[in-house]
């Protein structure tokens, strides 16, 4: 797979790093990386770069993952990039509210790296 | 103190809705003998502790000591439908052991790479731990972590609904996890 440009957004920077580990092992060698600690710090990024993939955590202080989401598509930033929720919730009104929000895909913590193959790969394939 | 300030930011997290929140209690209420079950922490820490580091770690069930001056405790709050929190606490070569495995990092020291990572496994349990209850899932939310590191230090809880205090045993190094539930609102 050529160069995927990723950006992780999770206010844990080991979170951030299991992460990209985990995409590498995944398959996605060919990783650029950016990574944000917010939700804001993540819709900045996104003013900058253009990116492949997005994954990021529900629960973080300052603009928590739904609202991120939320803003991401308000401010058509990234249109059409595959958004991946990896986070501790689990519950199936958390996955209809990510849904809501315009996430593709939901990756419960603590995850496999199958499972970040199968639910990310095919986001990546199809977009 | 403490526990107060993690448990008002996770009812701030929660998805709270107040018709649903007063169905939902005796609904709780009745599965409080899976909320308190201790297999359920049992299986989260498993599940956390393989999954993430690749880990195998077993319950220890006799007298335990940190038996190191310095130590680490992480503090995640449940708010909703239950009032409590999670809290992980270990010695410093443990916490170093586990954001060692976490980040295939070497650590000489608690510095913010092993707290972050210390919070993150809190994080996960706590989140682990409320997934086996779907109830519980649905209508608790977490706060972010809170971690605390120094030496001679105690944290008290006043009189909980429910404890679960367990203690677990990896690579010559134990930690605990202490699920406390101080009610259901």
């Amino acid at each position: 797979m050529s160069e995927v440009r990723t950006l992780i957004v999770d206010d844990s920077s080991v979170m951030r790093k299991i992460v990209e580990r985990s995409l590498r092992q995944a398959g996605l060698e060919a990783l650029v990386v950016f990574e944000a600690g917010s939700g804001i710090e993540g819709l900045d990024v996104l003013k900058t770069q253009q990116v492949d993939l997005i994954l990021s955590d529900i629960n973080m202080p300052a603009m928590d993952g739904l609202e991120f989401l939320r803003q991401l598509r308000a401010q058509n930033l990234a249109p059409g990039v595959p958004v991946v929720m990896i986070t501790t919730e689990s519950s199936e009104e958390h996955v209809k509210q990510a849904i809501q929000a315009g996430a593709q895909g939901y990756i419960r913590k603590p995850f496999t790296v199958e499972q970040v193959r199968e639910r990310v790969l095919p986001l990546l394939k199809a977009a | 103190m403490l526990l107060n300030g993690v448990r008002q930011a996770a009812i701030a997290t929660s998805s709270s809705n107040k018709n649903l929140e007063r169905a939902m209690v005796s609904s709780l209420r009745e599965s409080m003998h899976l909320v308190s079950d201790p297999r359920n922490l049992d299986t989260s820490v498993e599940e956390v502790f393989k999954l993430m580091l690749g880990l195998s770690c077993l319950r220890y069930t006799g007298p335990v000591e940190i038996g190191e001056p310095e130590s680490v405790t992480a503090v995640v709050g449940f708010g909703g439908l239950l009032s409590g929190a999670c809290v992980f606490r270990s010695g410093a070569s443990a916490a170093i052991k586990i954001a060692a495995h976490m980040t295939g990092m070497e650590f000489t020291e608690v510095d913010d790479t092993v707290k972050d990572g210390i919070g993150e496994i809190c994080n996960m349990l706590a989140g682990a731990w409320k997934s086996k209850v779907p109830d519980l899932a649905a209508n608790c939310g977490l706060s972010i972590p809170a971690v605390i590191t120094g030496r001679d230090y105690k944290i008290h809880v006043q009189a909980p609904e429910f404890k679960l205090h367990h203690t677990f045993e990896f690579d010559d190094t134990s930690f605990e996890v202490t699920i406390i539930c101080d009610g259901l609102q």
